[in-house]
């Protein structure tokens, strides 16, 4: 009886260990002259995923995206970080909720 | 009068539906669907992150004899802490006045009246290989005045809704359905013993963006009252429709706006048209939230 429960508890630690025992993978994003850089990465899909902010501007910016379901300040100079999902393949769009007519981009995940 | 408030309307969101500040047209971003659909909810519930502050009012007016107007303010504040759930934290005021209404004792008031906690779970999240959104809140609530009556009381409900939207024109027409249940447990100040209540409700809804700020919709609800928290007792059903407004004045500032009328309906042991025993004939909801 006890062994059971013992590898049950196993079994039931990997599956809640499993989602965060991937590697994420890394977008990398730089906000300059009120553009992002680059404006179109790409990432793999159905993986955890990590995505970085680097704000190289002098104006605060607040990345967000509606179907990423994330939005982040990026303070002038800073950088954050933002840890996503696994994603179904497709475009997900993100923007500077500051800027949100000229700073832009789609995230492809294929 | 209708050409008049008509006229009134499109001058107050003309300047919504010009252009930016730059000269170019507005573009039709993508919009939330949260507070899309009037008194259906939709299943958008916001970004990890985000923080937000609204001020809803909910009124309910009209029964069949005497004059009856109850008016709920609430001050909600709202965090999503994570992609998958947000939550809502609300305290409630009550304003009511009552009078010549059979069945209920004359008053006006207006005092604090409870506190609420809504979580919603996002189980199925619109967007690229899910046309489909399906989300699930649950809202306990604590009452101290009774909603209908005014009479000071205890009540405790769970309004329980799962709810579905989808884009029909990608950023444009949206369409959400609702189910609702609401188990209550009333206790009268004046009465030792508890009565336990529930409702179930079917809403749906359309909106369609009539500008990139300015959404109008429909919406039609049917709701069913019963005495015990398993349909046990019939008291009556009503149906309601009416308009919707959303308007994303800024990219943090939204307000919205319903209105809905009770235009079918009957309540158990009566011959009229309309329930108003169980049901008001006309209810009002106004939104505005502010995102920090």
């Amino acid at each position: 009886m006890k062994t059971r429960m013992t590898i049950a508890g196993l079994a039931l630690a990997a599956l809640l260990a499993a989602p965060f025992a991937a590697e994420a993978a890394t977008v990398r994003l730089t906000i300059k002259g009120g553009k992002f850089i680059p404006a179109e990465p790409h990432a793999p899909a159905n993986e955890p995923l990590t995505i970085v902010v680097k704000n190289l501007d002098s104006a605060a910016s607040e990345f967000e995206s509606k179907t990423l379901r994330v939005e982040k300040v990026v303070p002038p100079g800073g950088e954050v970080t933002m840890q996503i999902r696994p994603l179904n393949p497709g475009r997900y769009h993100f923007f500077d909720d500051f800027h949100q007519e000229t700073t832009e981009g789609d995230l492809v995940v294929e | 009068m209708f050409r008049r408030c008509s006229v009134l309307a499109l001058a107050l969101l003309a300047p919504l539906a010009a252009r930016a500040d730059d000269g170019k047209p507005d573009r039709y971003y993508e919009l939330e669907t949260k507070y899309l659909f009037g008194f259906t909810a939709g299943t958008d519930i916001g970004g990890e992150g985000e923080r937000e502050f609204e001020m809803e009012t909910t009124g309910a007016y009209q029964a069949r004899k005497g004059r009856y107007s109850a008016t709920e303010q609430e001050f909600e504040f709202e965090q999503v802490p994570s992609q998958y759930w947000g939550y809502e934290l609300s305290l409630h005021s009550l304003s009511q006045q009552i009078s010549g209404v059979p069945g209920m004792t004359n008053l006006s008031q207006t005092t604090f009246s409870g506190l609420s906690w809504t979580p919603k779970w996002l189980i199925v999240g619109r967007g690229p290989g899910n046309p489909v959104g399906l989300s699930l809140s649950i809202q306990p609530e604590w009452d101290r005045i009774d909603g209908t009556s005014g009479a000071h009381a205890t009540n405790y409900s769970f309004e329980t809704r799962l709810a579905a939207d989808t884009e029909l024109i990608a950023n444009m027409l949206y369409g959400a359905v609702n189910l609702v249940y609401t188990p209550e447990y009333t206790r009268l100040a004046t009465d030792p013993g508890w009565t336990h209540q529930s409702t179930f409700g079917a809403t749906s809804a359309l909106a369609y963006r009539i500008t990139p700020k300015v959404t109008l919709g429909g919406e039609v609800e049917y709701y069913r009252a019963y005495d015990g928290l398993g349909f046990n007792t019939f008291n009556g059903a009503a149906v309601f429709a009416g308009p919707t407004l959303h308007i994303q004045f800024a990219p943090k500032i939204f307000a919205s706006a319903a209105w809905s009328t009770e235009v079918a309906g009957h309540a158990a042991g009566e011959n009229y048209k309309l329930d108003l025993t169980n049901f008001q004939r006309q209810r009002v909801n106004i939104r505005f939230g502010y995102e920090f």
